[in-house]
């Protein structure tokens, strides 16, 4: 945090922003989802109210407020309510330790008779170093939300449906750390603005003491670690719980999973832990793999001084380079929020024991096996030079 | 020293460390459930760690962090190993009470 | 300072509180969940202690993955309050807390006569030495031997635990 007044306060406003930012995200993805899923299934989706059926999300906001609180007589009360909430701090914290966009330089200037120093704000919750670390660890802690949700409600389906949860997400937590480690040898750090600042200009790495440069290609992780990649998109539909992955609340066998027993607000919280994790998901995907906020071949700074060029102020000018770069950051985010949505409404459910058989014998074997590679040329490519 | 609020030193860590190992040592001695006091012994384990990183804090020497890799290493192989028994045990008795474990041959 | 010193209570009072809890809680389902608590706010004091790295292992490893086996083996045998949760005998039972109590007084006692021998304070780890890099060097040169009998103790125990719940004559439970 910072260290007078006007930081402080700053640091708590962009902490507040992030968050509302990623939960009034939920509404707009609901309304893609359901215009998307129509699309592909030749229907028209919501599209009375308002135009393209936006306010329809409006609609459904005041549905889930006014709708009946219903609590099972012979339910654990106390874990009943604190599930919903359980299931959406894990994602919220994970995707405000993601940098958003590139950080914001303050110049000194004067307020109430006094110089406020220069100062550089990063544009995410908060910093942190080990952040790989920190999002991994922060986001295996939903698997309470669902184990709570499920034995708190007292109903045969909804336990089954966080027990299926809970060991799926066991299951797939290790091929997913496992798929990272690839990526993190490649780039020697567990700091995503220093992974994304690596992801800069055309395709050039070290080839046997040579330097080889691709000029047509984007220096992103992706053509380091194209399996890395691979398995970790699969292991983020199984981490989110989504389809073909969605086995805790496979409606046909399970009534609704999980939050079967939850109505109303509550239910709204679960899908809002749900979104939250796709977010996570992505984010770390475009962290990762496809540059973070940085738009190839362009160089953050002659944006910035192009600004400046034209009469703004540095700070201003940083100011706006920055959302430039949040955009693009949002623009690939949707992108695999797309592809989430997409995956969901074409392909069907796994069965249970094959779901079990692909993390266990499948994406982890290859893992490792990708864990191995990277750490022979990297370690071959070091020595080389 | 124990005397100043602001400062916090090395003493006050080993301390809550020390009490947290009772706790844990309490759990393993008072139950009955032997995954609650498998959970006993995850406590201990646990203020162990926090002692290690104290003193790797205190004394700027960082070996005291790669202890607790192993200690957590050993712990998650104990829950495991312990687990399984619970299991056992549970499947045959319908309960998983310390008291069972006697019965427990080849 | 002063700040750091309060979070240290704080901390410290919601790491007593919920191992209290876990060790009291008649439902083992209660403190398996309380137990997940002390892991999250024992991972926050390593934070305040310049390990981070340790801290986000502590995450994941105890928080995200132990306990919530435990929380799911509990939930799969779905136990009904437990008849007898604590161990029987009055007199054993005090004798076991007194002598728990004259441990923790003997280290505490113990760790405060000794305080002027304990380098305290002067040397904190600085932000350069703590750093994840070092802490990997140190455990693949110094500690190689030990990092691979842990390895071999790992296989070991999965082989134990698959043999152990083993059912005989079929694949699934």
């Amino acid at each position: 945090m910072g260290s007078d007044a006007f930081e402080i306060a700053i640091n708590l406003v962009k902490m507040i922003v992030i968050f509302l930012l990623m939960v009034q995200l939920v509404p707009l993805l609901v309304w893609i989802e359901r215009r998307g899923s129509a699309f592909i299934q030749n229907r028209f989706g919501p599209n009375r109210v308002g135009p393209l059926g936006l306010t329809q999300l409006l609609a459904d906001a005041v549905k889930f407020i006014f709708k009946e609180e219903f609590i099972p007589s012979r339910s654990r009360k106390f874990l009943f309510y604190a599930a919903p909430v359980m299931s959406l701090i894990p994602g919220a914290l994970a995707f405000g330790s993601i940098p958003l966009s590139l950080p914001i330089n303050v110049e000194a200037f004067e307020m109430f008779g006094q110089t406020w120093g220069p100062y550089r704000f990063a544009f995410q919750s908060f910093e942190i170093g080990v952040g790989i670390v920190f999002v991994l660890g922060i986001s295996s802690l939903g698997a309470y939300g669902m184990l709570t949700a499920g034995w708190a409600s007292v109903n045969k389906y909804s336990i089954f449906g966080a027990l299926r949860a809970s060991a799926q997400m066991i299951s797939y937590e290790l091929a997913l750390g496992l798929s990272l480690v690839g990526i993190i040898l490649i780039y020697g750090t567990f700091d995503f603005s220093v992974m994304i600042s690596e992801q800069t200009g055309p395709l050039s790495f070290m080839w046997f003491g040579s330097e080889v440069v691709i000029p047509f290609l984007p220096n992103w992780g992706i053509f380091y670690q194209p399996l890395g990649a691979l398995l970790l998109f699969i292991t983020m539909f199984a981490e989110t719980n989504r389809a073909p992955f969605d086995l805790p609340e496979a409606e046909a066998e399970l009534v609704a999973g999980y939050h079967t027993e939850y109505g109303g607000l509550k239910m709204n919280m679960f899908y809002i832990g749900e979104y939250g994790h796709m977010m996570v998901a992505s984010a770390l995907m475009t962290t990762f793999y496809f540059g973070g906020y940085h738009l190839p071949f362009v160089d953050p700074d002659t944006v910035n001084t192009a600004l400046m060029y034209n009469g703004y102020s540095a700070t201003m000018a940083s100011v706006l380079t920055a959302l430039t770069f949040h955009l693009v950051f949002f623009a690939k985010l949707f992108l695999f929020l797309w592809i989430f949505i997409w995956v969901r409404w074409t392909l069907p459910r796994f069965r249970y024991d094959q779901l079990m058989d692909l993390g266990w014998k499948k994406l982890l074997p290859w893992a490792l096996a990708n864990t191995m590679v990277t750490a022979v040329v990297v370690f071959l490519m070091r020595s080389w030079s | 020293m124990l005397n100043s609020f602001g400062h916090v030193s090395l003493e006050h860590y080993l301390v809550l460390s020390a009490i947290l190992f009772t706790i844990g040592m309490l759990g393993v001695l008072l139950r009955k459930n032997v995954l609650v006091m498998l959970m006993g012994i995850e406590l201990m384990l646990n203020a162990v760690n926090l002692s290690f990183v104290a003193f790797s804090h205190f004394t700027g020497n960082i070996n005291g962090q790669i202890m607790v890799f192993f200690v957590m290493t050993v712990a998650a192989a104990e829950a495991g190993v312990g687990l399984a028994l619970a299991v056992t045990i549970f499947k045959k008795f319908k309960e998983v009470n310390i008291k069972f474990f006697e019965n427990l041959k080849g | 300072m002063l700040t750091s010193g309060l979070l240290f209570y704080i901390l410290a009072a919601a790491i007593v509180l919920f191992a209290i809890a876990v060790v009291m809680s008649s439902n083992p389902i209660y403190s398996a969940l309380y137990l997940a608590l002390t892991m999250v706010t024992l991972a926050f004091m390593f934070f305040m202690l310049n390990a981070p790295f340790i801290a986000g292992v502590q995450l994941i490893v105890y928080a995200g993955a132990v306990v919530v086996l435990f929380t799911m083996v509990m939930m799969l045998f779905d136990l009904k309050k437990e008849q007898e949760a604590f161990a029987r005998g009055k007199f054993t039972g005090f004798i076991k807390i007194a002598s728990a109590g004259w441990l923790c007084g003997l280290i505490a006692g113990a760790v405060y006569m000794s305080s002027e021998m304990i380098v305290s304070g002067s040397k904190a780890v600085s932000e350069n030495t703590a750093t994840t890099k070092n802490l990997a060097i140190e455990l693949f040169t110094n500690y190689i031997l030990a990092f691979e009998a842990l390895g071999i103790l790992l296989l070991l125990i999965a082989v134990g635990a698959v043999s152990i719940s083993r059912i005989k004559g079929g694949t699934h439970a």
